[in-house]
């Protein structure tokens, strides 16, 4: 890999680069999917490709091959400058990127065992029993679970001499139960919606999910929500489990303290940030019970490594402290416009995209409260849990939630089982109203497998540690 | 750009084909060039290329399907994605497994392509969107946005018989403008790049731009509404990946019943992959000829889009709508055409009086799936109708609408279409509508 990542950088500094990088990558998923009783699939794929990125003449300019011979590397490092060159028509300042030391080095991804060792066999028999479970309970009308594997094998260089090799694993399962009526349809999710719960860990990350386990709960949970009463309806207390809130820190914290989007340069598609600049230091994000961060040395976190895509080593940044928010996720090129350092959030999808600012492990630190004591000390409100729908402004301040389950609580109990739930706000004032996180021993890192940015659009797996946490006088109400 | 001739694809899918010897295969090839320029307050910020090309093989037996993927210029390509296919078959439990379609003597067009979207270059990008930033620097305004073009060859070849080939192109440019308080937008999607007028397209955005200018707040509440094509793409979308799948009916989640009327006598919406008004293109991904399916027919639920999947359970011939298979997702349509009415834009608008005008959703998402409802915020421009015209521009808005209940008071349908994408960039041919009352929460 290095000797590919080298030819493509000669080439592309003597063709009038800069600056240049090149990322090799090797990708292999495995998917697996066992679906009501009679469906069952299970697919691989390979990749491997290579992306070019140069600046010339003060511009940017980027070109991915999937070919690793040494012509087509050279056409494509020699496309990349054209392109910056074309670039360069049209732009009034130069690229100026924020020094960063050189870079050597590995990284890999701690696994225990390793998922793409584990035999076939013993995965699908996995689904074959939570699926079966599912089946089991009276009324559900389809049963769905799946696996994925993901091992990239990743060697970024630059020509500023840095080389690091990487190897990542990723690990994920999940279920969906969903159950029918004449008038309504209602899905209940383990651990996670949208497909999975996605780790980066090895096939023990798994066999800690308990699908089959858990198969039964969720089959009966969907079945009881077709009958269920919707949500009650005023400004009341929220209590979010550990997976919406996983969400809530995504769609509201997460993607407005990317500094590119402050920038501008998601304008066009995924939006701009209420969070800007002036604001660092001086704005009150949330309550004291609020500290956010992004993490790229989470143990576990889809969003963990050694180096970023523009080889950045991984840290930690402070984006909101005790609820005063304090800062970003940059890149080398959005950190120099404010005299800072990269905080080495730059990711790309795959060889094919450039790296953009993405979230790490966003997390939500824990707190000193549990589920326990929150749902005791609430008079009346709702606990709700696990996304179903999910809807934010593009400057990320109005929003709108759905989950799929959810308890009304009187007096300090969970008293009936409540569907549609929907719950909507203003980022600011949601995150003051909130006056109590769980403790570490609630803490998780959860996985969002769909978060989507840029033009070509990119599909990122990201993470965020959560737990339980509730606010006061939040407008909710059913779907209907 | 130039990419393997029709012949090698084939030939490559062909080979593969071999390689596996008498079992039951297909075998997808797609080849891609594609470039992007994208552009932020005026100039060229990110600016790509790529060219992949990725094989796919899914290796059939008589209760077990395996499935391998293949991205990159690997040595013994054929070899590997056997063997991976393979084992992914012989370890698969036992299940239900359809059968391959056998050729169905469709032809390989009309396919949307353009010579000269394929020989687009990295400097032509640049030039036009220069001429969007000059566009917006005159006006005083700053542009943001992206110009992409594409071209794609697609081969399709089974152990049945069936080979099918399309070479197909797409341009698109989007763009926002940015004012001192406020934002307009505007966009242009063709398979002919030289038939996007990037100077027209900009001045759109400005002049919408232009208009949104200190814009107000108002009361959430119903409000009748024009929406623009761009919002209506939107709302298409959606409806569709709610309902037109024969899948969602058999599991009991479709909003449609079918020969119901449920909306409006002027909502006629087809999926229709041989319209020469959109991006046509003339087969699923098992190589099946897309036939237009009627899915409402003047406010009636007609018609469900297949695969041989969904095809089988009511023992129907699919019409061609298959994703990659197999999948748990189902037929997906995805050359949707919103039939045209009779009134102009203006027209629309003079009907509306009292209401608003959007220019374009954002951030749509399912709220309650069998109802069809809906949430998501206005954005780049809504503004109040007054005096039957556009008037003072109000602050995005928040809406909660089934988007059933809102073809059913559709008031008027425009008769100019425009090719659109939506969220997930499936390319529809709609119209602007007016409509009686939407659902605005805060």
């Amino acid at each position: 890999m290095k000797d590919i990542a080298e030819l493509a950088l000669d080439v592309a500094v003597s063709s009038g680069a800069s600056y240049a990088d090149c990322r090799v990558v090797q990708r292999g998923v495995q998917a697996l999917s066992v679906k009501d009783g009679s469906f069952a699939a299970v697919s691989s794929f390979e990749d491997e490709g290579v992306g070019i990125r140069v600046i010339v003449d003060g511009a940017w300019g980027f070109a991915g091959v999937d070919r690793l011979d040494s012509d087509s590397l050279g056409e494509a490092a020699r496309t990349a400058c054209r392109i910056a060159r074309a670039s360069s028509r049209l732009r009034r300042q130069a690229v100026r990127l924020a020094p960063c030391p050189v870079a050597v080095g590995e990284y890999r991804t701690p696994i225990g065992r390793d998922p793409f060792e584990v035999s076939l066999e013993e995965k699908m028999d996995l689904l074959i029993r939570a699926d079966e479970a599912m089946a089991s309970v009276e009324g559900v009308t389809t049963h769905e679970a799946s696996l994925e594997f993901v091992r990239e094998h990743r060697l970024f260089a630059s020509s500023e001499g840095s080389v690091v090799e990487q190897v990542l694993v990723q690990s994920g399962g999940g279920m969906d139960a969903t159950a029918t009526s004449a008038d309504d349809v209602q899905t209940r999710s383990f651990p996670n919606s949208f497909g999975r719960h996605q780790v980066c860990a090895g096939y023990e990350a798994i066999e800690g999910l308990d699908l089959a386990g858990s198969a039964p709960r969720i089959a009966a949970e969907a079945v009881a929500l077709l009958s269920a009463p919707p949500c009650p309806t005023g400004r009341l207390t929220l209590i979010l489990d550990g997976t919406q809130a996983a969400l809530q820190v995504h769609e509201s914290c997460g993607h407005p303290t990317e500094l590119d989007r402050v920038r501008g340069d998601e304008a066009a598609y995924a939006g701009t940030s209420f969070l800007t600049p002036d604001l660092v230091g001086r704005f009150r994000y949330g309550s004291e019970q609020v500290t956010i961060t992004a993490d790229a040395t989470t143990p576990g976190g889809l969003g963990t490594y050694g180096w970023d895509d523009e080889g950045v080593e991984a840290q930690r940044t402070v984006l909101v402290d005790r609820g005063l928010f304090r800062g970003y996720m940059s890149s080398r090129e959005t950190a120099a416009d404010y005299g800072w350092q990269s905080s080495g959030a730059m990711r790309a999808e795959s060889w094919n995209r450039i790296p953009l600012i993405r979230m790490t492990n966003v997390n939500l630190e824990p707190g000193q409260s549990s589920l326990e004591e929150m749902i005791a000390s609430t008079e009346h409100g709702v606990y709700l849990q696990t996304n179903r729908s999910w809807s934010i402004d593009d400057r990320r301040l109005n929003f709108q939630f759905g989950t799929q389950n959810g308890w009304e609580i009187r007096d300090g109990r969970p008293v009936r089982l409540v569907k549609n739930a929907l719950y909507a706000g203003r980022t600011p004032e949601f995150w003051r109203s909130c006056d109590a996180v769980a403790g570490p021993s609630e803490w998780r890192v959860w996985g969002v497998v769909n978060c989507g940015k840029g033009q070509p659009s990119q599909l990122m797996h990201v993470g965020h540690g959560a737990a339980p946490c509730r606010f006061r006088g939040v407008a909710v109400t059913a779907a209907s | 750009m130039s990419l393997s001739a029709p012949d090698d694809l084939l030939a490559l899918a062909d080979g593969i084909l071999e390689r596996v010897g008498r079992d039951r295969a297909e075998v997808v090839v797609v080849e891609q060039e594609e470039g992007l320029t994208r552009f932020a307050r005026n100039q060229i910020h990110q600016n790509v290329a790529e060219r992949s090309r990725r094989f796919r093989l899914r290796l059939m037996g008589d209760e077990q399907v395996g499935v391998a993927e293949i991205r990159g210029d690997v040595d013994d390509l054929a070899g590997r994605l056997v063997a991976a296919a393979e084992a992914a078959r012989r370890l698969s439990p036992p299940g239900d497994v359809t059968p391959l379609p056998r050729p169905d003597a469709g032809p390989d067009g009309p396919v949307a392509y353009s010579a000269a979207t394929a020989a687009c270059t990295p400097e032509w990008r640049a030039d036009q969107v220069a001429t969007v930033a000059a566009v917006s620097a005159m006006a005083g305004l700053e542009a943001f946005g992206a110009l992409e073009t594409s071209l794609t060859h697609t081969a399709v070849a089974n152990s049945l018989g069936v080979r099918r080939h399309a070479e197909s192109t797409a341009a698109s440019l989007v763009c926002v403008t940015r004012g001192e308080n406020g934002w307009g937008y505007a966009d242009r999607h063709h398979h002919d790049a030289a038939g996007i007028d990037a100077e027209a397209m900009t001045a759109e955005a400005v002049e919408t731009c232009g208009r949104n200018q200190g814009a107000v707040p108002i009361e959430p509440g119903v409000y009748p509404v024009v929406l623009s094509p761009y919002a209506v793409a939107d709302l298409v979308g959606h409806l569709s990946d709610l309902g037109f799948s024969a899948l969602a009916h058999q599991e009991h989640r479709s909003f449609m019943r079918a020969g119901e009327k449920l909306m409006s006598s002027l909502v006629s919406i087809a999926d229709d992959a041989s319209h020469p008004g959109g991006m046509p293109f003339p087969f699923d991904d098992e190589g099946v000829s897309t036939r237009c399916v009627s899915c409402i027919e003047e406010g009636v639920c007609r018609s469900f889009v297949h695969d041989s999947a969904t095809a089988l359970r009511e023992d129907v011939p699919s019409t061609g709508h298959a994703l990659p298979m197999p999948n748990t997702f189902g037929p997906w349509a995805r050359h949707l055409v919103v039939s045209p009415g009779e009134s102009s834009l203006e027209e629309l608008i003079a009907g509306c009086d009292g209401g608003l005008y959007v220019t374009r959703l954002w951030y749509v998402r399912d709220v309650h799936p069998l109802r069809t409802v809906i949430t998501g915020m206005t954005r780049d421009g809504t503004f109040l109708i007054e005096s039957g015209r556009l008037g003072r521009p109000v602050r995005d808005l928040r809406f909660t609408q089934s988007i059933v209940d809102a073809l059913a008071e559709v008031s008027g349908v425009g008769r100019e279409r425009s090719i659109e994408l939506d969220e997930n960039e499936r390319a529809m041919l709609v119209p602007a509508l007016g409509i009686g009352r939407f659902a605005f929460t805060s």
